[in-house]
């Protein structure tokens, strides 16, 4: 039998950007017809629908579980139905959150944030598809060979030896070869209940060392359920200001979150991808990338960015092995030469581990706190090289546990040192290892919590 | 009980550039469901014809020569107003002069209403497209007519009003 074009081959029918419509028909035989503002793709062979109101569709479908929907594609007017089967109704979870967040950007973009509001995702079976003759207009644009793109950047990825250098390819690689240029990276902080910014693309301000919480606004949605959210349509619901002032609100102060560095995102973004970086069954963080033009993600960027987390993620563990088991030591160790000059009052708040050049704030928590360290090894002990290893298992740092990426730390505070001062850098010099350079003397002060 | 009977506004708005999509089901109650290109309304305001493409609406044809039963939504696209109108006693009906005007006078007022969305005017005429040897007419009485504009009120029946 022919079953008609498959689901994969009609993704762009179900981006929302058309509406659709949906028979059902009750107990009794009497037809019933609605539109639907969303059809979300869930595999080959099931979609879901939004329930958002429960109506005569609701209550057909209970009665008989066969439906028949009506698409057009976006583009060309191309027209499909599709046999349907009702099989259930998924009230959270990931698909219903990608699907929350999906209808807040439709129904941002039709004016109607306050009356759509998602109840369930209810999800169905397709038992055929077929393809409705009629007019057709030619598409506007050949789409992208995303398999092709996502191969040249994956071998981008493979030759980086170092975590510093594979996420700059990354967003390197989204921008040129996959024209998405405005991205970022977070990762998961140890606490597991936020996320910080270890490099970004594309913006005035890095951001860097930014953070964001776990489980609100997109990119903590994403995080939370493991699950690749993307809106179409800005949404205010999904703003990151949101995200993070509600965060703020209602968190404790031990929760709190970083807020002397402004997060990087774009102040109005029309499309927003926010996948999770997993890797050996753990959530290591989030890629994000937004757009400040609507409907610049569809299915197949959002499938391409989760192949390219996936190899993120397991480069990221790859290279952390690597980074805390150097193949040899570093050599002789280098002692640093007295200096001339005003000293840099650098003063260091141990209750949240903040650090201050003068009075400017550089960074604060576990990249502080090992800021902090270096700086008194510098002074006590006249070192300027360090390896990784001793750090990790430093007595007075108290690193949180192995889960905690001290590489991503380091690349913070390097950022960090380059972007807000002109007289300390620190350097990766070798595999594992570290080299601290000052132009000018410092004086530290440590101010004891009252 | 008092029949069914469209308002003057109700009539204007269901023959303007709306989009409209038909329903039916056949004898083991599976839906079928269709583009419709036109509709007009009798001067009595109960009987509704719409007109739709039978290269694209096989089944639901089949369907409503069966059972008499038809479910058709109106929706404008800039206004998101939708109207849904139900009959059980569609029946084919021979086409009347000026259908196949009215069917392409209907393309170009959704083409209209759709362009100020951002949609380009190929687009828009093809989505309403049809065949004008294709065209068939259906003519129901309507029974029942529901609000199904998005918001608090959707789903509503709305009552014969005299």
């Amino acid at each position: 039998m022919n079953r008609g074009p498959s689901l994969d081959a009609i993704r762009p029918c179900l981006e929302g950007a058309v509406p659709a419509a949906i028979a059902t028909c009750g107990a009794d035989g009497t037809p019933n017809v609605t539109l639907v503002s969303q059809v979300h793709y869930v595999d080959a062979g099931h979609v879901a629908l939004s329930f958002q109101f429960f109506n005569k569709t609701r209550e057909n479908i209970l009665a008989n579980p066969q439906a028949t929907v009506f698409l057009l594609h976006p583009q060309t007017s191309a027209r499909y139905r599709l046999a349907l089967l009702y099989r259930r109704t998924e009230t959270a979870g990931p698909l219903f959150e990608s699907m929350k967040a999906k209808l807040a950007g439709i129904a941002s973009n039709a004016g109607m944030s306050e009356v759509f509001r998602l109840r369930g995702a209810d999800v169905y079976q397709v038992l055929a598809i077929e393809q409705v003759p009629g007019a057709e207009v030619p598409a506007a644009q050949c789409a992208p060979c995303h398999i092709a793109r996502l191969r040249q950047l994956s071998q981008r990825l493979a030759a980086c030896g170092d975590l510093a250098g594979l996420l700059e390819q990354c967003l390197e690689g989204l921008a040129g070869v996959l024209e998405m240029p405005q991205a970022m990276i977070l990762l998961l902080d140890s606490q597991g209940q936020k996320l910080y910014t270890v490099a970004s693309h594309g913006y005035p301000l890095s951001g860097v060392g930014s953070e964001f919480p776990l489980g609100r606004g997109i990119i903590g949605v994403a995080a939370q359920f493991r699950t690749p959210i993307r809106i179409a349509h800005l949404a205010s619901e999904y703003a990151y200001s949101r995200a993070i002032h509600e965060h703020l609100a209602e968190a404790g102060r031990g929760d709190r979150l970083e807020t002397e560095i402004a997060f990087p995102g774009l102040a109005e973004p029309h499309s927003q991808l926010s996948v999770p970086i997993l890797a050996a069954g753990r959530l290591l963080g989030v890629l994000h990338v937004e757009s400040a033009e609507p409907h610049r993600f569809g299915y197949d960027e959002e499938d391409c960015l989760m192949g390219l987390a996936s190899l993120l993620g397991a480069s990221i563990l790859a290279l952390q092995q690597v980074a805390d088991n150097p193949a040899e030591d570093g050599g002789a160790p280098l002692f640093a030469a007295p200096l001339q000059g005003t000293p840099l009052a650098v003063r260091y708040y141990p209750a949240n581990s903040s650090v201050f050049l003068g009075e400017d704030y550089l960074i604060k928590g576990v990249a502080g706190a090992i800021f902090w360290r270096l700086l008194s090894l510098h002074v006590e002990e006249q070192r300027s090289e360090f390896s990784n290893r001793e750090l990790r298992v430093d007595p007075a740092l108290k690193l949180p546990d192995l889960d905690d990426n001290l590489e991503a730390r380091l690349i913070l505070l390097q950022r960090r040192l380059a972007e807000r001062s002109r007289d300390i850098v620190l350097q990766k010099c070798g595999r594992g290892r570290l080299r601290l350079l000052l132009k000018r003397p410092v004086l530290l002060q440590q101010i004891a919590a009252r | 009980m008092s029949e069914m009977i469209l308002s003057d506004e109700q009539v204007r708005f269901i023959e303007s550039g709306v989009s409209i999509s038909a329903a039916s089901r056949d004898v083991r109650r599976v839906p079928s469901v269709s583009k419709a290109v036109g509709c007009r309304v009798a001067a009595d305001r109960r009987q509704v014809t719409v007109l739709v493409d039978a290269t694209q609406a096989g089944q639901l044809l089949q369907d409503v020569a069966a059972c008499g039963a038809l479910a058709v939504v109106f929706c404008l696209p800039s206004s998101h107003r939708t109207l849904q109108l139900k009959g059980r006693d569609a029946r084919l009906v021979p086409l009347a002069a000026g259908d196949a005007e009215l069917a392409a006078r209907h393309r170009e007022a959704f083409a209209e209403d759709l362009l100020p969305l951002g949609y380009a005017l190929p687009f828009a005429r093809a989505t309403h497209d049809f065949q004008a040897e294709r065209l068939q007419a259906l003519c129901f009485t309507l029974s029942d007519l529901f609000e199904q504009t998005p918001g608090p009120n959707a789903g509503l029946r709305l009552e014969p009003s005299r």
